[in-house]
């Protein structure tokens, strides 16, 4: 039994490329058990997103069979010539696809390394397969421990720990400063598209109310509403600040529209602790000299975007204790198939004993003497089928000891040299 | 004995190397070792103060050892707590030098000498404990607000210069700092009224006199007054962040400088 896996990602293949090979939702249980039609695989599972698709196999045939009938399909299956894929699609056998699987779902092979999304994905492909049938007993091991892995991952190493977009660093930092964010107003200047994002991420992290101003009140009043908050003339913007927690500046301004005589006069008044000001806006909106004010925090966008970047080479950092994670969990997992497959040995092991034994008791029968055919039975389907059991238990513990190494076969042949001593 | 105070440091040891190394490395680093050696000690730590309240029948509160060993296992409680209610872990690698300082001193100095203070009256002999206990208390909580306090400075200079490093993740927001730096100026400033409150009981019921200009009289209610001015200010004049913060440094020190004086001076302790 072998695992083989062909794929194409965004590394290895323009967007133009991925959008041809991409599965819609509906079409998978129809693709999947067309994949598991042919003799040549036994169970399939279809991973399709649009930065990648990956098609995942058990083949009883040989990898290089496995693989020439995946890629065969999917050229088929997408009405490609056979050759249009060269050098786009990656193809692995046994420990490389099972390390290349695990990649996908920890997010380690991901555009954004340590993005969430990913996993969710693994896992909804999964549940297809399910429900369409085509996982059996290697690929459901797999896929078990594929998610168990990615799992790991994400708690034991920081891959996915520090946000890697500037309005999630702005929550972040918001954090920082206020720990909880339930009782903070947002106060939005100017009703640009980057300050709304930036917006509407602190909303989603709990901040209680929104303020927005803009030069032109139609465009205010439109955002505000559609997050249940309120909007104020944009010469008001002084007489509001106090009450402002964080102010989120994204206007077309060419110049400071918010400057430090004037924010330190509003501020007077508000006697409560710190405001964090973010300037999203190109050229800047916020005079720089406010930093200098106490209890006021100014970031703009080359600060959150060097965040951003710090945090990008933090995860690539993490990245490289993952992968050593990774190599572990692939031989593992490996052992853990070949114990698998032992099935077939140990039967042919009890068989070649009881083959003895059944032997040794017909050719002795005579000198057991008269037997009922009540106590013939009871040798012939209890005895020694106990025996044969008792007798070969350490020879399977063995083996299966073996299979963990990966010797199965060699010990099958020592066993059967063993037993054929006679 | 000898032994729990072996227990007592190494415990402490390991956390102090702990929480230090655990602020500037990103990963998680011994935690549970950390956390068990100090419930050990801090287990060993509460033992050796009742042994030593059984064996001599009062309360474990008189010399330089005693007194010692008590305000480090008042910090680290303290700690602990703050631990419990604001997860704040790295306020730890502040206090918990200190405790270890402290347990170090309790260790290797000797018993009291002497017999304890006769008391004239049972009412006596409970007003100096809880006039010495809740004092020492008092300064373990200025001592937490004085750590928070750091942290917030610390923690406010890393925002000012947009330095994003290992130690602006590991410390707690400005928030939090504040918040727990405040707590404890307001649990220290109670403790230390009452304390104050115990001590004039006491001074009054023994010798009939509510004041005594000494200088650590002098010392105490100054100190009383910097705290009462930190916390009005907070409150009323809307003092928040950076006030609150640095004041609650600079009246640590102050109480640590003026302690060291009256002590120097007065031979007061």
């Amino acid at each position: 039994m072998n695992i083989v896996l062909v794929g194409l990602s965004h590394k290895t293949a323009p967007l133009e490329i991925r959008e041809q090979l991409a599965f819609a939702e509906p079409a998978l249980p129809d693709a999947l058990e067309s994949l598991v039609g042919h003799e040549a695989l036994d169970e399939a599972l279809i991973v399709s997103t649009c930065n990648r698709v990956e098609l995942i196999a058990s083949t009883p045939a040989g990898s290089e069979q496995g693989l020439d009938s995946l890629s065969a399909f999917l050229t088929n299956y997408h009405k490609l010539s056979p050759d249009s894929l060269n050098g786009h699609l990656y193809k692995h056998t046994d420990a490389n696809a099972i390390k290349h699987l695990f990649r996908v779902a920890a997010s380690l092979d991901s555009m954004v390394v340590g993005e969430s999304q990913i996993l969710g994905q693994v896992k909804e492909a999964y549940q297809y397969a399910v429900n369409a049938g085509t996982i059996g007993r290697v690929l459901s091991q797999l896929m078990h421990r594929t998610l168990s892995v990615a799992k790991r991952i994400r708690t034991e190493t920081g891959v996915a720990q520090n946000p890697v977009s500037v309005s999630s660093v702005a929550v972040e930092l918001a954090r920082k400063i206020f720990e909880d964010l339930s009782d903070k107003t947002v106060l939005l200047v100017g009703a640009g598209e980057m300050g709304e994002l930036a917006a509407r991420s602190l909303i989603d992290a709990g901040t209680s109310k929104l303020i927005v101003t803009n030069r032109t009140a139609e465009r205010a009043e439109e955002i505000a509403s559609k997050y249940a908050g309120g909007a104020v003339n944009f010469e008001a913007f002084y007489d509001v600040l106090p009450s402002a927690d964080i102010v989120v500046c994204s206007t077309g301004a060419p110049d400071y529209i918010i400057r430090p005589p004037e924010t330190k006069r509003a501020l007077k008044s508000r006697k409560r602790g710190p405001v964090l000001f973010i300037d999203i806006s190109v050229p800047r909106n916020i005079d720089p000299g406010i930093a200098n004010l106490d209890n006021v925090f100014l970031f703009d966008v080359d600060d959150l975007d060097s965040v951003v970047k710090a945090n990008l080479r933090e995860r690539e950092r993490e990245a490289q204790r993952a992968e050593s994670i990774i190599d572990a969990e692939v031989q593992q997992f490996i052992a853990q198939l070949r114990s698998l497959d032992i099935g077939p040995a140990v039967v042919e092991v009890k068989e070649l004993l009881s083959v003895i034994v059944v032997g040794e008791f017909r050719r002795n029968r005579k000198r057991l003497g008269d037997m009922t055919p009540a106590q013939e039975t009871a040798i012939e389907d209890v005895l020694i089928p106990a025996l044969v059991n008792k007798l070969s238990h350490p020879m399977i513990v063995h083996l299966r000891n073996a299979a963990r190494d990966g010797k199965p076969t060699q010990m099958v042949e020592e066993l059967r040299k063993m037993i054929r001593i006679d | 004995m000898q032994i729990l105070w072996i227990v007592i440091l190494m415990g402490y040891a390991i956390c102090v190397a702990q929480s230090i190394l655990s602020l500037t490395t990103t990963r998680p680093l011994m935690r549970k070792i950390s956390f068990a050696a100090l419930a050990i000690a801090l287990g060993a730590h509460s033992s050796w103060l009742l042994l030593r309240g059984f064996r001599t029948g009062r309360c474990p509160l008189v010399g330089t050892q005693e007194m010692s060993a008590f305000l480090s296992w008042g910090l680290a409680v303290l700690s602990v707590i703050a631990y419990r209610w604001y997860r704040a872990n790295a306020l730890k690698a502040f206090i918990f030098p200190i405790v270890l300082v402290l347990a170090a001193v309790a260790a290797i100095s000797p018993g009291p000498a002497g017999d304890a203070p006769e008391f004239g009256s049972t009412l006596q002999s409970v007003l100096l404990p809880a006039h010495v206990g809740l004092l020492l208390l008092a300064y373990a909580s200025f001592f937490v607000a004085f750590g928070a306090g750091v942290m917030y400075i610390i923690q406010e200079r890393e925002l000012k210069h947009k330095r994003f490093g290992t130690i602006f993740y590991k410390l707690p927001s400005l928030d939090t700092c504040d918040t727990i730096s405040s707590r404890a100026m307001a649990i220290g400033f109670v403790l230390m009224t009452l304390g104050i409150v115990g001590g004039v009981w006491y001074s009054y019921s023994r010798y009939h006199i509510y004041w005594q200009a000494g200088p650590l009289e002098i010392f105490s209610v100054v100190t009383w007054l910097l705290y009462l001015g930190v916390l009005q200010s907070r409150l009323n004049a809307g003092w928040g962040g950076r006030a609150v913060a640095l004041a609650s440094i600079v009246s640590f020190i102050i109480v640590i400088c003026s302690l060291m004086g009256v002590r120097y001076l007065g031979h007061a302790l």
